[in-house]
């Protein structure tokens, strides 16, 4: 808990990587003492395993997949809503990740970013091709779109990055937010929200550059 | 945080918006193209957009994370070799950090939809001619990979040769289990050497191993996670080579691919850690090309 009071300022991206030869003292007691819960310092970053996949390494492939499947699967989910599909979805991701990693460059973001990125894509295009936006429009009124901000911890589950992530959505003001939820897990676009929304157009695209502009404040992101 | 504030102020421009739509995926095709067209001619826009991608992994990461099934992984490698790598130099592609989401593809190369991506022209080759220094493997981990592949035979016919000193009161031997408490403590008493030193790497097949070791106690021990199961006829085997060979330094089999094991016989300075799958009951000499190599 005093780790999410105190984030980094850029939280999002991966420790730098760091020696993998190191003093193995700490990282071993800490693994011994604790050994299921999560990767120590010294394994390696997300950055380095998403690069290592891209000179064509299987092993750190499916180290990655290890560590990131279920946060892939997740966001999929959340989109894609069926299971069944999104499991379709999140194995395609997975394939597009081996495939295009050399193009991976970690001075340009983080690779969890860059992965999420892939399966966003992925996600809305599904729902845009395989559901009519009637369909859509059913699905996501049947749903609670707005991310509940007062996500209590989920026994020895919680993940820092998503108790942050709600800690962040809740900077936001309710209009940005319902703005950048309904696009992002609704996979609408701006029209679609203001009609959904019954607001102009221009509306829409303030709260929505709005919102995102704050949340990169909030999460001390800058260009 | 200046800087995200000083343009906040200002009415959005069109294409400001439009680039933060364009973030969430919230924007039509045509409006993804136009996006597109910009980028590629701006490096400003495309550390934007870098930024906007940063921000929108929040969103990702506030949906409740789902255990996949088993399965997909495994349905994953199935095809991975259908899916041939890309070049590297499609990097300078828009898309700032994502420049291989599809959108950095010429538009309409990648129709919505769930195709395979199979679909991409293959075009492996500068990924081959990668600096091997981006490689996972350390250097260390790089040279002793080559030592034990550009010399089999001499490696193989000298572990042969090799005189077996294992005695039966080695640490580790007598431990509940390879992943039982009493073989970890003894892994985290070498670890708790003021000289010790570790090293990670991923497993060729699957998982990752550390190795820890101390000079001073003559004493090193795997901890490996994730390992795959090699099945009751098989089992993971430890070496500790140099130049007189390979010397067996203990089997184990992981309890639900984790494993603590200190290694049998005296760690020197400058030995090889290796680990091979073996037949159960394990093998004088290996008899399977190495799955973890690490130069101490």
């Amino acid at each position: 808990m005093t780790l999410v009071q105190a984030p980094p300022p850029v939280t999002l991206r991966a420790a730098p990587a760091a020696a993998r030869r190191r003093p193995a003292r700490s990282d071993m007691l800490e693994r011994v003492t604790d050994g299921e819960h999560g990767p120590a310092a010294s394994d390696p970053t997300l950055d380095d395993l998403l690069v290592a996949t891209g000179v064509g390494d299987r092993a750190a492939f499916g180290a990655l997949y290890d560590r990131t499947a279920a946060r892939i699967l997740g966001l999929v989910r959340r989109v894609v809503v069926d299971p069944a599909q999104a499991e379709e979805v999140a194995q395609d991701v997975f394939l597009e990740v081996w495939q295009t990693a050399p193009r991976f460059e970690a001075a340009r973001g983080s690779a969890i970013s860059w992965m999420f990125t892939l399966a966003h894509r992925r996600a809305v295009d599904r729902v845009r091709s395989a559901q009519s936006a009637r369909d859509r429009d059913a699905r996501i009124g049947a749903r609670d779109l707005d991310v509940p901000v007062d996500s209590v911890a989920e026994a020895v589950e919680v993940r820092l990055d998503h108790e942050r992530a709600h800690v962040a959505l809740a900077e936001l003001s309710d209009l940005q937010r319902e703005c950048v939820t309904l696009a992002y897990y609704g996979g609408l676009t701006q029209s679609e929200i203001a009609e959904r929304l019954d607001v102009p157009l221009g509306t829409v695209k303030t709260r929505m550059r709005d919102g995102m502009i704050r949340l990169r404040r909030v999460m001390g992101v800058s260009t | 945080m200046t800087d995200a504030e000083s343009p906040a102020r200002r009415e959005p421009d069109d294409f400001d918006a439009l680039l933060a739509a364009y973030a969430l995926d919230a924007v039509t095709e045509e409006e993804r193209a136009i996006v597109e067209a910009r980028l590629a001619e701006s490096p400003e826009l495309r550390a934007e957009l870098a930024a906007h991608l940063e921000a929108a992994a929040v969103l990702a990461d506030a949906a409740p994370p789902v255990a996949p099934p088993p399965a997909l992984k495994a349905s994953v490698f199935d095809r991975l070799d259908d899916v041939p790598q890309v070049s590297a130099a499609g990097a300078t592609a828009p898309g700032g950090p994502a420049p291989a989401a599809p959108g950095a593809e010429p538009p309409g190369a990648e129709p919505p939809g769930a195709e395979p991506p199979g679909a991409e022209p293959p075009a492996a080759s500068t990924a081959d001619e990668r600096e091997p220094g981006a490689s996972l493997a350390g250097p260390a981990e790089r040279a002793a990979r080559r030592r034990w592949f550009q010399r089999p035979g001499v490696v193989i016919a000298a572990a042969a040769a090799a005189v077996l000193v294992v005695a039966g009161a080695v640490v580790g031997v007598n431990w509940p289990g390879p992943a039982g408490w009493g073989a970890q403590r003894s892994v985290q008493a070498i670890a708790e050497a003021p000289d010790a030193e570790s090293v990670t790497v991923p497993s060729a097949e699957g998982g990752e191993v550390t190795i820890v070791w101390s000079e001073e106690l003559g004493r090193s021990a795997v901890r490996a996670s994730d390992l795959p199961d090699v099945g009751s006829a098989s089992t993971y085997e430890l070496w500790y080579i140099d130049e007189a060979g390979a010397r067996p330094a203990g089997t184990f089999d992981p309890d639900a691919g984790a494993a603590y094991v200190v290694l049998e016989g005296e760690f020197t300075p400058g030995v090889v850690v290796g680990m091979t799958v073996e037949p159960a009951g394990g093998s004088e000499a290996p008899t399977t090309d190495p799955i973890v190599v690490v130069e101490t």
